[in-house]
């Protein structure tokens, strides 16, 4: 019998271990999820703004969604507040200083506004348990690993985007050159290009367009794929080692900066840090002093409303490697800290999942100049009277994620100040890299 | 020296009044007694400024305060940890910071004498005026104070565009090459100087005609009688008199010039490189985009320290000796 007792005390024993052991890996996955109609109350949305509609309100997208989700949610109010995208990073950077967070807020988690860092410390829900195994699947793989972190989901991806070559066709077709054939071209055919489409218009000496012209400042990745054109990147796999000043890394950069330094196809702006300027200098129909520019491709849809210019999208140019790169972002919703307010968090998720559907992604994309994070949204064909958009999209599988190491917002920094250097002459990109490693490698230790 | 003889009666009375004055005394001395009672004797005025004490305690005090706590700690959302000095040991081996000192002490060093003496000598031009005219300068040199930074900034950064930038403009005539004034790390800290010296010191215009005004016209007449001409009147009597007003306006922009960011974040973004970063866009980055608020706190901390120490000097320098 005292046997018996003994190996049943074992037997319970190490069953209860196991259940334990069970329970700490699962990591909370067996978190309590609430009922979203239990919830009665409000739940705040910032958000920026998008298109506009007749009166020219950007926010009517998600005022209409919002008064559809009140009316069939009694006693659920949800609050929008209004903030330009500029100021979005710093207002977010200061209610989470101020742990006085909204419950949703557009994020792009590798961004700078929220970082892995807020992840860790509980700023930042996980989502895990309101999306069911099929819904997830319905995403891009490289949209939901972006949101991502230690195998939780952290938001729900709502677009995706990409940096994509903006040529002035007018402007080619005043200089006769032919822009390069699909879009595709190598570094010297885009080289060749941007020296041909430089020149004085009024004969008084001095150049009036350039063939050439991007910023280079923090948090802006326009000019980078210029940089990858002869292989590498910012650090290696592991994110153990800075690797930008690889010799073809560094070769990739002086070449784009002697387009102002040694080639004059590039204006002296090349590589300030005047995003709205340079912009205008491309679309601003009383300027249009340059003729190429890398945008993301919000800038598309800005071509073809804002600013209607006759325009195409081309790939940026080949380098050793033969292979054109591009930046990507992935753009999503995010729940910040609910503190335990299970009913309110299931409320949430279900508002988030309501504005991250097929239709509204499809709406989204037509009209805002992003790519669906949905796979069932771009089967929709957004993009089918819209060439310039289409032709975008065909670039995602040359799309290249910056690397997500928790420093990044000082390794970026770090790099694009020296960037800025080269750009304006001071250093060799040689010496600007060699300076920026000392400061990477002590961020990366 | 006679000394006078009491008799024993008279002696334990003046010990005991003696006793009585020492309590007293010790008494009066108590300093919540007397704090309290000068709260009791003028309580309206006590209460008149306790809104204003309030909304210090609430915004300035309070968050004073607990920067300094958090400067000691390595601030997290779900319990900060006490790391001792680590991050003042940060800062002071931070070559981030150290750039960032630099040129704020340059920006520092160039901009207040500049504002202070370009305040007080158009004040001069100005206090001769009649009534409308002064007037008229009064309100137009206090225009910027009134004016938001940002706007100030942007209208800046036109001037100084490359393309098609006033400054620029203004070298062509004269057959001088345009200038990236903010592209270049060699001007772009000097072109935030140049702002900043040229955009007039309206409250020191203000309070210098204030002062000027408070000047005995009698020791002009008096120093013109002995022979004094103007230029000697005004280093003698004007400057030496205005020395509580200079102190008070040295000060200010002192602090002001340390805490330069407006101007920053509007026009560089502390680049090219970090040729215009400065102290107090530094601890903006580092609280707001790093997230690390308990370095941004010993930063902030070390800046105050760094002001304090100026101020002191200045003070010293320049307190007027009665």
């Amino acid at each position: 019998m005292k046997r018996i007792w003994k190996k049943s005390t074992l037997l319970l024993a190490s069953l209860g271990l196991t259940a334990s052991m069970l329970a700490a890996c699962s990591g909370g996955s067996n978190e309590e999820v609430g009922d979203a109609d239990e919830f009665k109350g409000t739940i705040t949305i910032w958000d920026g703004p998008r298109w506009p509609d007749e009166d020219d309100n950007k926010y009517h997208w998600l005022e209409s969604k919002i008064a559809e989700y009140e009316a069939a949610h009694e006693g659920i109010k949800i609050e929008l507040v209004q903030v330009p995208w500029a100021e979005m990073g710093d207002k977010l950077g200061v209610s989470i200083a101020g742990q006085a967070w909204p419950d949703i807020a557009p994020v792009d988690i590798s961004g700078s506004s929220v970082s892995i860092d807020h992840i860790e410390q509980g700023v930042v829900e996980p989502l895990d348990a309101y999306l069911t195994k099929e819904e997830k699947a319905d995403f891009y793989e490289n949209a939901l690993d972006a949101y991502s972190y230690d195998g939780k989901l952290y938001g729900i991806p709502n677009s995706i985007t990409l940096h994509t070559m903006l040529l002035n066709l007018d402007l080619f077709e005043e200089r006769g050159v032919t822009p390069p054939e699909n879009g595709k071209w190598t570094y010297a055919e885009f080289l060749k290009t941007a020296k041909d489409l430089t020149f004085d218009r009024d004969g008084d000496g001095k150049t009036d367009v350039y063939g050439f012209s991007t910023y280079i400042l923090p948090g802006y990745y326009e000019a980078w794929p210029f940089f990858y054109k002869n292989g590498g990147s910012p650090l290696n796999e592991d994110l153990t080692e800075f690797t930008f000043d690889d010799p073809k890394v560094v070769q990739a950069i002086q070449d784009l900066a002697d387009l102002k330094l040694k080639e004059d196809a590039a204006p002296e702006t090349l590589g300030g840090s005047d995003v709205g300027g340079t912009f205008q200098a491309w679309a601003n129909e009383e300027q249009r002093t340059v003729a190429m520019e890398p945008w993301a491709t919000w800038a598309i849809g800005s071509a073809q409303g804002a600013y209607p210019t006759n325009f195409m999208v081309a790939e940026y140019p080949t380098g050793d490697s033969g292979e054109s790169v591009t930046i990507g972002g992935v753009g999503g919703w995010l729940m910040f800290n609910q503190k335990d307010d299970a009913n309110k968090k299931a409320a949430v998720a279900d508002f988030m999942k309501f504005i991250s559907s097929t239709e509204e992604q499809f709406t989204m994309a037509q009209h805002y100049g992003i790519f669906p994070a949905r796979i069932s949204s771009s089967d929709m064909e957004p993009f089918k009277d819209n060439p310039e958009m289409a032709r975008a999209m065909e670039m995602s599988d040359q799309v290249v994620m910056l690397p997500r190491h928790p420093e990044w917002k000082k390794i970026d920094e770090a790099i694009q100040t020296q960037l800025q250097l080269v750009f304006n002459g001071e250093k060799t990109a040689e010496q600007a890299m060699a300076d920026a490693k000392k400061v990477v490698d002590e961020l990366l230790k | 020296m006679t000394q006078v003889k009491l008799d024993p009666v008279e002696q334990a009375t003046v010990k005991e009044n003696r006793l009585q004055d020492t309590k007293e005394l010790k008494k009066s001395h108590k300093k919540p007694n007397r704090v309290w009672q000068d709260m009791k004797k003028n309580y309206s005025a006590y209460l008149f400024l306790l809104p204003k004490l309030i909304l210090f305690v609430l915004f300035v005090a309070f968050p004073v305060v607990w920067a300094i706590v958090l400067s000691f700690q390595e601030y997290r959302f779900n319990g900060s940890i006490f790391i001792g000095l680590d991050n003042y040991i940060a800062v002071f081996k931070s070559e981030a910071f150290r750039i960032a000192l630099k040129n704020t002490l340059l920006f520092t060093v160039v901009t207040v004498p500049f504002s202070v003496i370009s305040a007080l000598v158009i004040s001069v031009m100005i206090f001769g005026l009649g009534k409308i005219s002064q007037s008229f300068f009064r309100s137009a040199f206090y225009l910027p104070s009134v004016t938001s930074m940002v706007i100030i900034a942007m209208v800046w950064r036109w001037m100084y565009n490359y393309d098609f930038g006033l400054f620029n403009y203004f070298l062509s005539w004269f057959g001088v090459e345009p200038i990236n004034w903010l592209g270049q790390s060699a001007t772009a800290l000097w072109a935030l100087i140049i702002m900043s010296c040229l955009i007039p010191f309206g409250t020191g215009i203000i309070m210098y005609l204030a002062s000027m005004g408070s000047i005995s016209q009698s020791l002009y007449e008096a120093a013109r009688i002995d022979g004094a001409n103007s230029i000697k009147q005004f280093f003698h009597i004007t400057v030496p008199l205005l020395k509580p007003t200079t102190l008070y306006l040295v000060l200010l922009s002192t602090i002001g010039s340390f805490q330069v960011f407006t101007q920053i974040i509007m026009m560089t973004g502390g680049g090219p490189g970090s040729s215009t970063e400065t102290l107090v866009h530094l601890i903006y980055k580092t609280g707001f985009r790093d997230f690390e608020y308990g370095l941004a706190s010993a930063q902030a901390v070390v800046l105050f320290v760094i002001i304090l120490i100026f101020s002191i000097i200045q003070f010293r320098v320049l307190r007027h000796d009665e």
